[in-house]
């Protein structure tokens, strides 16, 4: 699976927030998605998901775009919000039902994926619960339940850890290293920079709508010429070049 | 502190006019004058079938000047900030207080106005009542009212509560003794009662302590009720409906397939079932239509309340279709526009059905096998189809 983002342009109502954009995430690759707060990580995701509407640009997935094939687009990719969305009448197993029928999925199949994660994440006996009953926490991980028992082949995650205790972190980790190994590919966006560093492959370093750099940490180093900086440092560096 | 109430009055008002337009729209304003109409129309029979004194008169017109003066409570305008804020002004609440019993009594007033007038050709012919009598009923339950509300402020001030139940089984047993008797005895007792609330009450208000946390819970409590009531109508922020489980109704469907032209008949039927807000509109509407439909022995208001319920329902199950698209889930999923309308039309035919049979035995238990009743059913049978296949279609589109 691929995910080509080709200068794109875009924003809410008149405002440009993202101005000619351009990266790749390639098969089988996490790329985590790095920048101040409203630098624009939310608003790229939220273009890729097909929320907002581009101005100008093109995002590709497997050379599709959502104009081309909605049903065939959305199929392809998961994604898990910032903050959790539930459906307040429906329980745990319903959203997961819900899930499967919405995607067209093969049903036992799926449940087999589903009661893996669940089992990882501590929710097998919450399966009759309401989401007002769960935490915050808890919701997002019956969020990143929903996405990662589907057969989608892009993981699109905004913030996945924020919110979530350390095991939680640990697992959500471990379950995108399994998505990696069969090929699919994860897109994150994240301020805990210290995780990324170690589990992504790529980084894209976002700044005022474009993409200030992007490639793995030691092409980094090299671009910003710090030898032995961490993502930190490198962070750092470029949010000041700005002023 | 004078000012402090009539501020908050103000902002009060200004919010409950606000939802109040959104109450009285066009459908509510016809639905009501039509529902009016014929409640008026069978009172009116209702009388007219009797030609003198019944024996259970008097006890029904003791029960309703009972109930006259028991909505309302007192409006005290708190709000939760008060009890950091407004901890040094405490003793000078009595301004305050005085100022929210005087806008407390005015809609009482009202609500007492309107069902003496109401009642009294029924006091004139059942009960034995004249003019004067209702006009001193009446005014008594003013008073009474006053002290009630009274004695609200001095539970504001104090651990009890059994004080109000005191005073309304007085207030009951004089309007009891008086219908009997003289009404005389009802404004008596009520002027001593309110002397007396008044009596208890103001000391407290200058000297002992308020109980801020009842307080401030009552009145949150007050407000939410009224927001609830205009969450029937219009949605207001901070309400949500709630939602209950209700797994004994899991039969209903349980037998669904789980594929994909489902989905969202999944989601709006569970939570049609598990939504107090929706299930409830459901059976309120249908109860009161049924209820009207077998009393009612006029067909053209039979036919009336028959077309307009149906339409009622279906109009106002609308923003329960907008509710759940406004769950950003549904934009990612993979399924189309038209399907989720076509499952949510599903939905609202099987509703209606349901009303529809209900509303068509209530018809024929009141006007047996004939012309009327299958005229009747088949003008519901009509407008079930309008709602489902031309209106919902159409208005769905545009959300």
């Amino acid at each position: 699976m691929t995910l080509e983002i080709k200068d794109l342009t875009g924003g809410y109502g008149h405002v440009n927030v993202l101005n000619k954009e351009t990266f790749t995430v390639e098969d089988g690759q996490v790329v985590g998605m790095i920048g101040l707060n409203g630098a624009g990580k939310s608003t790229t995701i939220k273009h890729i998901i097909g929320l907002l509407k581009q101005k100008s640009g093109q995002i590709l997935i497997d050379g599709i775009s959502l104009e081309d094939n909605v049903e065939e687009y959305r199929k392809k990719i998961a994604y898990v919000p910032e903050l959790p969305i539930l459906y307040p009448e429906l329980t745990l197993k319903e959203h997961i039902d819900l899930t499967i029928m919405a995607y067209d999925l093969d049903h036992d199949k799926t449940w087999e994926n589903a009661n893996k994660l669940l089992e990882t994440f501590r929710l097998s006996n919450k399966l009759d619960w309401f989401p007002q009953n769960f935490s915050k926490g808890m919701k997002q991980k019956v969020m990143i339940v929903s996405a990662f028992m589907t057969d989608a082949r892009l993981f699109i995650i905004d913030e996945p850890f924020t919110g979530l205790d350390p095991l939680s972190v640990n697992d959500l980790l471990n379950v995108i290293d399994e998505k990696k190994k069969i090929g699919c590919s994860v897109l994150m966006s994240t301020h805990v920079l210290a995780t990324v560093q170690d589990h992504a492959d790529k980084f894209v370093l976002i700044n005022n709508g474009q993409v200030r750099a992007d490639g793995t940490l030691d092409q980094l180093k090299e671009m910003f010429d710090m030898k032995d900086a961490n993502l930190d440092d490198i962070y750092i560096k470029m949010s000041k070049e700005g002023k | 502190m004078r000012k402090l109430y009539s501020e908050r009055l103000r902002r009060h008002q200004q919010e409950q006019f606000k939802y109040l337009r959104l109450v009285f729209n066009d459908n509510f304003m016809l639905a009501f004058i039509v529902l009016m109409g014929a409640v008026g129309f069978g009172y009116s029979n209702f009388l007219g079938s009797f030609t003198n004194q019944q024996w259970w008169g008097k006890p029904v017109f003791i029960i309703i000047t009972f109930l006259s003066f028991q909505a309302g409570r007192i409006a005290t305008l708190l709000e939760d900030p008060d009890s950091t804020f407004l901890l040094a002004k405490e003793n000078d609440f009595y301004e305050y207080f005085k100022r929210a019993l005087s806008y407390s009594i005015f809609l009482p007033i009202l609500a007492i106005a309107l069902i003496s007038f109401l009642l009294s050709p029924f006091a004139f012919r059942m009960a034995d009542i004249n003019v004067t009598g209702i006009v001193i009923f009446a005014v008594s339950a003013v008073i009474s009212k006053m002290s009630l509300l009274n004695v609200e402020l001095f539970n504001l001030y104090n651990e009890e509560n059994t004080t109000k139940l005191l005073f309304e089984l007085i207030l009951l047993a004089s309007i009891v003794i008086a219908t009997y008797s003289s009404s005389l005895i009802y404004l008596v007792v009520s002027i001593v009662l309110l002397v007396i609330s008044v009596m208890i009450t103001r000391p407290n208000i200058t000297s002992k302590r308020l109980q801020w946390q009842k307080a401030i819970s009552l009145e949150n409590q007050r407000i939410f009720k009224l927001k609830r009531f205009y969450n029937l109508f219009t949605d207001v922020p901070g309400v949500s409906s709630k939602i209950k489980r209700r797994k004994w109704l899991d039969f209903l469907y349980s037998s669904m397939k789980l594929k994909q032209s489902n989905t969202y008949f999944y989601i709006f039927v569970r939570g049609f079932v598990r939504n107090n807000e929706y299930i409830g509109l459901f059976i309120r509407l249908t109860i009161i239509q049924g209820i009207l439909l077998a009393f009612i022995d006029n067909f053209y208001i039979s036919l009336i309340v028959e077309i307009l319920f149906i339409y009622l329902l279906g109009f106002q199950l609308k923003p329960y279709f907008k509710e759940i698209m406004q769950n950003m889930l549904q934009r990612l999923y993979p399924i189309s526009k038209d399907q989720k309308i076509r499952d949510f039309i599903k939905l609202s035919t099987i509703i209606l059905s349901i009303q529809w049979l209900i509303s068509a035995i209530a018809i024929f238990v009141q006007f047996s096998f004939t012309m009327n009743s299958i005229v009747i059913s088949l003008a519901g049978l009509v407008v079930l189809i309008f709602v489902n296949y031309f209106y919902m279609p159409r208005q769905l589109k545009k959300i």
